[in-house]
């Protein structure tokens, strides 16, 4: 946001004598030349570029309030959960910034599976840019790392015995399963190591590699400029007839109610539901009920509970991880499998299952009660469909079906939850 | 008994007897740790030649009381502390040639069980020869042992199958009573006293002062709480049947002797009994004082169930029907004692409920928590007094415990208001969060694209 | 919207934008003001630090702990959740102990004329070292270390788990 009325206000003499000062010894002309040269296209779809920016927003928030928490939390199996418990209870405001801490990470996921399914439907991976989906897809991993290894910090009972039953998925990997077992938890068991272990993976190993991915992912979003999708392309005809914004200040101005949303909605969920503490982890005494992972693994561990012990003669456990594992390298390669209209075709459908797939099981492992998984299962499965909307022309027959799925999602939910509440 | 009838000679050893016809004896008898070979005798030391495992007597089944292993002598605390055979049994050990030795004036024989005590005592109620292994020995063992049940059985009948020192103790294998595998060690004491007074045949028809003995009482005992606390816990404090009945005068205690017995541990209780109304009544009709209502062998941890007049409650025993001169009035003392109780107890959780569930959302409630102590004890002051058998007191604790949990349901209360206003506070900064983004729409829309 | 207002950062003849852009800049530093406070209070120091600490400060000098006037001992207080209680000896040493009772868990206390530590509930009574000698309890009270530090006489109390 430009600040000109601001220092007019002041004395004009000395700001400039600054911003020289500044621009002689750290080349800032390069930067500003770069700022005022960066242009962002306008079109339908345009609204879709703000994912990335609240996604970087939600990361910064993470580093401060990350920083924040490390001064007060002690990694040790004694004093793990009293640490937590102390600055939550002590520290004034320690509840806070635990709370925004946990939500911005779960936020940022999701933040980041949008980001993710937008950039898939604007075809934001094609030439040239293959490189970057395929970073934003690391990164994806790595902040999925991040939320595993930090749900496991607090040392409470939920977050041991998840991490006990996700670490164990590990060891079902074929021939080096067992080696990367004893890698993940540093030893037999989830011990205190595994909680050191985590430690430093969240707050040293994985900030770096993230550091270093993101900057990558940026500059090739710098080198090679906002994709456009094909279809407002064919109707503006060509990237040069499209019009743009300059990104500073007027995407910068939009970016910011982005960020600021992501800020109201980090509010919200942390007032309505504020994180607690649980229970102490007891590593002898026996799993408590409904141990569940973070909501975002919690479609494989449902999937993963589902398999027969046997299939085919293969453990189903390691049958189901391999499979995992096989959609996440089919993720990764996306650009490179998209090679014209037929193999894009076959490409969606998967996409559409997967997403669907991925609604359903997180519905299911999420809500105990059957109507409850029902409802939402159906009405985000075909919510999700709504998110298509601005790529089908208007007038068409696709964007009617649309929008009578979106409206009868809505519909569903709402009676739905009505229908819950009352009972 | 077929072991005992083949006395011939009347040279005894009784225990023989009476363990050969117990089952678990062998059991209870773990093999020396140190299995060495036994320690060599003196060349010139005859007994074991004609006495020992594999001596001239060995063999023959009615010699059995007469043979000695060596290995029971190395567990012996006598026979450790350097005491020979002769220093017990009399007679010259050094005699070249077979002379019998019970014409051995010195000799000092085991003709019945009537003897043992006396055999024992010869050192053990000797002062001056006692004090050669302890400064301050105690001497009256055998003294006690005739005031005992026992002891009388045996004074009356010479022959009785009853126990003597041997038969705890054990003969040639008596170990020291701190040693963990003495027969007399806490937390054996009770199977060694149920090897014949759980034996149902060897205990039918025998009576103390009219009552039948009975045999269950090792089986009662194994579910009490003390059992619990002595074989679960390991708390050797814990009682066993000497403690209460005490063990080389072992006696069932008399019915108003059972409250000073319970009183040794219990004292505070002990001390409130003896002092109420209850006492006396329960002394007119020969009820014993605590045994009446928490039983005796089989003593359960007590609960407030037992308390008041509902559910099986004891107090209703006597006073729903006003039996033994129990009065109405103090039906409704046990009542007003059992609600008082119960409603503290009502309190104390659903503080604790709401502590718990304050602590799950990450509040501090230490200090509440601290606090909330005072009503526990309270609590169980309140139980202690129940024995005064008066309301006031009760009521008093019960009220200081009510005043504690009052004063911790507040800050419970004030904590998770706490915790509500925080979410509230949190909920107001969406306000101007979107108070902004209002702005920043406003301001976006009118303002036009710059140019580039 | 009149022509004037085309450009961003002439706002003056634009009285509406220029309206905004104030309350925009007033809002956003109220804003990083709002966010900056929690953590600048984050920062600072804690009160206390005993919950699961291994260590703690007693709140008593080693001078104020003496019989009062009704001749009661200091009550016991807080340490990891559980009562401490701080006794002394015939020669001065302060030992601490919890003060939980190993029988039934009421809070025992210290009796200076006696000698002994009791807990009134069951008549449990322990000796200045902390061993059950009398009454139900099963086992030794639970002894802390005791560390002095300070000016000879009235010394602080610092009392840590063995």
């Amino acid at each position: 946001m430009s600040h000109a009325p601001e220092e007019s206000a002041v004395s004009p003499a000395r700001t400039e004598g600054i911003q020289k000062f500044f621009h002689e010894r750290l080349g800032l002309e390069v930067l500003a030349g770069l700022a005022a040269k960066k242009l962002v296209p306008i079109h339908r779809s345009t609204h879709f570029y703000f994912l990335g920016g609240m996604a970087l927003f939600l990361f910064i928030v993470q580093i401060i309030s990350g920083v924040l928490l490390s001064l007060y939390y002690k990694p040790s199996p004694d004093q793990a959960f009293e640490s937590v418990q102390a600055f939550m209870t002590e520290v004034d405001f320690g509840w806070l910034i635990r709370s925004v801490h946990s939500w911005a990470a779960n936020l940022l996921i999701g933040i980041l599976f949008l980001h993710l399914l937008t950039a898939y439907m604007m075809r934001a991976y094609h030439r040239p840019r293959e490189l970057t989906w395929v970073s934003g897809i690391l990164l994806l991993l790595l902040f999925m790392a991040f939320g595993f290894s930090g749900y496991l910090l607090p040392w409470n009972q939920l977050a041991f015995f998840a991490t006990r039953v996700g670490t164990a998925l590990v060891g079902v990997v074929p021939v080096v399963g067992p080696d990367l077992l004893l890698l993940a938890r540093g030893g037999e068991n989830v011990t205190g190591d595994t909680l050191s272990r985590f430690y430093a993976l969240h707050v040293a190993i994985l900030p770096l590699l993230t550091l270093g991915m993101l900057g990558f992912h940026l500059f090739m979003v710098q080198q090679h400029g906002m994709s456009i999708p094909e279809r407002d392309l064919r109707r503006y005809g060509g990237r040069q007839q499209i019009p743009t914004m300059p990104f500073v200040p007027d995407f910068l101005l939009r970016d910011a109610v982005g960020w600021y949303l992501a800020l109201g909605l980090l509010a919200a969920l942390a007032a309505l539901f504020p994180w607690e503490l649980g229970e102490k982890a007891d590593p002898f005494g026996s799993a408590p009920e409904g141990i569940k992972p973070e909501w975002y693994f919690l479609f494989m561990f449902q999937a993963l509970k589902q398999l027969p012990g046997h299939i085919l003669g293969m453990e189903g456990e390691m049958l189901g991880t391999l499979f995992f594992g096989g959609v996440g390298l089919v993720v990764l390669v996306v650009p490179f499998l998209d090679r014209g209209p037929r193999s894009r075709h076959v490409l969606n459908i998967l996409a559409t299952a997967a997403v669907l797939f991925f609604i359903v099981m997180t519905a299911w492992g999420y809500f105990d009660k059957n109507s409850l998984r029902l409802i939402l299962g159906a009405s985000l499965s075909l919510g999700s469909l709504a998110l298509t909307i601005p790529f089908t022309n208007r007038g068409t027959r696709s964007r009617s079906v649309l929008w009578l799925l979106g409206t009868l999602a809505f519909c569903l939910l709402m009676v739905g939850l009505l229908w819950e509440l009352t009972l | 008994m077929k072991a005992l009838a083949s006395i011939i000679f009347g040279i005894t050893l009784f225990h023989s007897a009476v363990f050969a016809a117990a089952p678990d004896e062998n059991d209870a008898v773990v093999p020396v740790a140190e299995a060495a070979v036994p320690e060599r005798l003196e060349e010139d030391y005859s007994c074991m030649f004609c006495h020992g495992k594999n001596g001239t007597l060995a063999g023959p089944e009615k010699n059995r009381h007469l043979i000695v292993s060596e290995e029971d002598l190395k567990t012996d605390i006598h026979w450790r502390k350097g005491l020979r055979c002769h220093e017990c049994h009399g007679g010259n050990p050094k005699l070249d040639d077979f002379v019998d030795h019970r014409n051995d004036p010195s000799f000092r024989s085991l003709t019945s069980p009537q003897d043992v005590p006396g055999f024992c005592g010869h050192c053990h109620s000797n002062t001056k020869y006692m004090r050669r292994y302890r400064p301050s020995p105690r001497v009256d063992q055998e003294t006690e042992y005739w005031t005992s049940g026992h002891g009388q059985l045996l004074q009356e009948k010479p022959t009785a199958k009853v126990a003597t020192c041997v038969s705890c103790h054990g003969g040639h294998d008596t170990r020291a009573v701190g040693d963990l595998e003495s027969r007399v060690y806490p937390t054996r004491v009770a199977k060694t006293c149920a090897v014949c007074h759980a034996d149902a045949e060897l205990m039918a028809g025998r009576n103390y002062h009219d009552r039948p003995l009975g045999h269950q009482q090792f089986e009662l005992w194994s579910k009490s709480v003390h059992a619990q606390a002595m074989m679960k816990k390991g708390d050797l404090s814990a009682a066993t049947c000497n403690d209460c009945h005490g063990n080389h005068g072992a006696v069932p205690p008399d019915v108003d002797s059972v409250a000073n017995a319970c009183g040794t541990c219990h004292v505070k209780v002990a001390e409130l009994f003896a002092t109420t109304k209850m006492k006396h009544s329960f002394e007119k009709i020969d009820l014993p004082g605590c045994a009446t209502c928490h039983g005796n062998h089989e003593i359960r941890s007590p609960t407030d169930k037992m308390l008041g007049m509902i559910d099986g409650a004891l107090c209703a025993r006597c006073h729903e029907e006003g039996e033994h001169g129990a009065t109405l009035a103090g039906a409704e003392i046990a009542r007003q004692m059992h609600d008082g109780l119960a409603d503290l107890v009502t309190q104390i959780s659903t503080v604790e409920e709401k502590l718990d569930k304050a602590e799950r959302l990450g509040m501090e409630i230490r200090g509440p928590r601290f606090r909330l102590r005072d009503a526990n004890d309270a609590l169980t002051n309140a139980r202690t007094l129940v024995h005064t058998f008066a309301i006031e007191p009760v009521q008093e604790a019960v009220t200081e415990g009510l005043t504690v949990t009052t004063e911790v349901d507040a800050d419970a209360e004030a904590v998770l208001k706490e915790y509500t206003n925080r979410r509230v506070w949190l909920g107001l900064s969406l306000v101007p969060i979107f108070a902004v983004v209002a702005l920043l729409v406003l301001y976006i829309r009118s303002t036009p694209i710059s140019k580039s | 919207m009149e022509d004037k207002c085309d450009k961003l950062d002439t706002c003056d003849n634009c009285p509406r934008r220029s309206w905004l852009f104030r309350m925009l800049v007033g809002m956003n530093l109220a804003t990083v003001a709002s966010l900056l406070y929690p953590v600048l209070r984050f920062l600072k120091p804690r009160r206390s630090t005993s919950s699961g600490a291994f260590q703690v400060v007693a709140p008593l000098r080693v001078n104020q702990l003496r019989p009062d006037e009704e001749g009661n001992w200091p009550a016991p207080f807080e340490f990891a959740g559980k009562p401490c209680i701080l006794v002394r000896t015939l020669d001065g040493e302060v030992k601490a102990f919890n003060a939980v009772c190993t029988h039934t868990d009421c809070t025992v206390k210290f009796r200076p004329q006696e000698g002994d530590i009791y807990c009134s509930c069951h008549g449990g009574v322990y000796d200045i070292n902390g061993r059950n000698v009398a009454g139900p309890p099963p086992r030794p009270l639970e002894s802390f270390k005791v560390n002095l530090r300070g000016k000879p006489g009235q010394e602080e109390i610092i009392v840590s788990r063995a």
